[in-house]
């Protein structure tokens, strides 16, 4: 492993999604793209809320505030632009962010046994302890925890 | 593993302009090649000749229309892709489908330079529902599927009701004479 590689192992991103602080391997992340206009239009995905569109591209825009807790702040809507993995193939998709990134680097550290499969370690900056995300673990989170959700509702 | 971010954005896209008619249904606009529109009528000209169809299990669609000797099914475009209530005023009648779409209004036809598939995120209904999406003066129109409002399963179903209900006309008019 080159001290390039090691470095982008080592390198994070640190950004707000819904109340959470939390990071994100920086080799994931492709650009911070402006609060370009969200197109919306009827679907049945679940976490999807619409796409933009960045350098000629159409990306998907996954709320990823719903997982973690709180909305997504309606003002400043930069999007984190990163690659996900969907079945076999991966592609782009954005995360609406406040626009607060910054860059750490430190070792991540396996999750505690309790954390949700989203989070795929910890990682120490200064004093503070970050979630490191598993954006692919995301959907299917979401997905299973709303069809317990939606269970819970039927049998009450 | 293959990985279609990687891939060049040009060669993902189905690159073929084409003549796409703009709608709208609760001010949601969509888009459908030309090619696959026969016709455009007002919902006013076809209410003589439209027939009412029993199927619970199908919401959807609640009318019928005869062409050409054959039967369309009309199917309500908001119920279908679960918008709010509206007041359509035209039907789109497919060609090559049995299928006619009940639309709020036409916005225009338009040249399209290319369909862009729809991203591998969305895993839903929607893959049926829609071609891909085109982008067009600033925004991302979803491009309709038309074979995606009615599965040979439902048509087999409405075949089944319409036979039923054809049946029953005749009843009452035998009745009434």
């Amino acid at each position: 492993m080159s001290v390039t590689d090691n470095v982008r192992e080592n390198s994070f991103v640190l950004l707000q999604i819904g109340n959470r602080r939390v990071a994100l391997p920086a080799g994931l992340v492709a650009e911070l793209a402006p609060p370009v206009r969200l197109h919306v239009f009827p679907h049945t995905s679940k976490l999807i809320s619409g796409v933009i569109v960045r350098r000629g591209r159409i990306v998907p825009v996954y709320e990823a505030a719903l997982v973690l807790g709180g909305r997504s702040s309606s003002s400043q809507r930069f999007y984190l632009i990163a690659r996900w993995q969907t079945g076999n193939a991966s592609d782009l998709g954005a995360i609406p962010v406040n626009g607060e990134c910054e860059l750490a680097t430190g070792e991540m550290q396996p999750p505690a046994m309790d954390r949700p499969a989203y989070v795929a370690g910890t990682l120490a900056v200064g004093e503070d302890s970050f979630d490191v995300m598993n954006l692919d673990a995301f959907v299917p989170y979401y997905s299973s925890a709303a069809d317990e959700s939606l269970g819970a509702e039927s049998r009450s | 593993m293959k990985s279609a971010g990687e891939q060049d954005p040009k060669s993902r896209r189905v690159r073929r302009p084409e003549t796409v008619v703009l709608f709208f249904v609760a001010n949601q606009m969509f888009a459908i090649a030309a090619d696959n529109v026969q016709e455009i009528r007002s919902t006013d000209s076809l209410a003589g000749s439209a027939s009412e169809i029993e199927n619970p299990e199908l919401p959807k669609v609640r009318h019928t229309i005869e062409r050409g000797r054959r039967t369309y099914y009309v199917v309500n475009a908001g119920a279908h892709f679960s918008l709010p209530v509206t007041r359509p005023a035209l039907v789109l009648i497919l060609r090559q489908f049995r299928a006619a779409l009940l639309v709020d209004r036409i916005e225009r036809m338009a040249d399209i330079p290319a369909v862009h598939p729809l991203p591998i995120a969305f895993t839903g209904d929607e893959r049926r529902w829609y071609r891909g999406l085109a982008y067009l003066d600033d925004s991302v129109i979803p491009v309709v599927e038309p074979t995606g409002f009615l599965t040979p399963e439902e048509f087999q179903r409405l075949d089944r009701a319409s036979v039923l209900a054809a049946s029953q006309r005749e009843t009452e008019k035998a009745v009434q004479a």
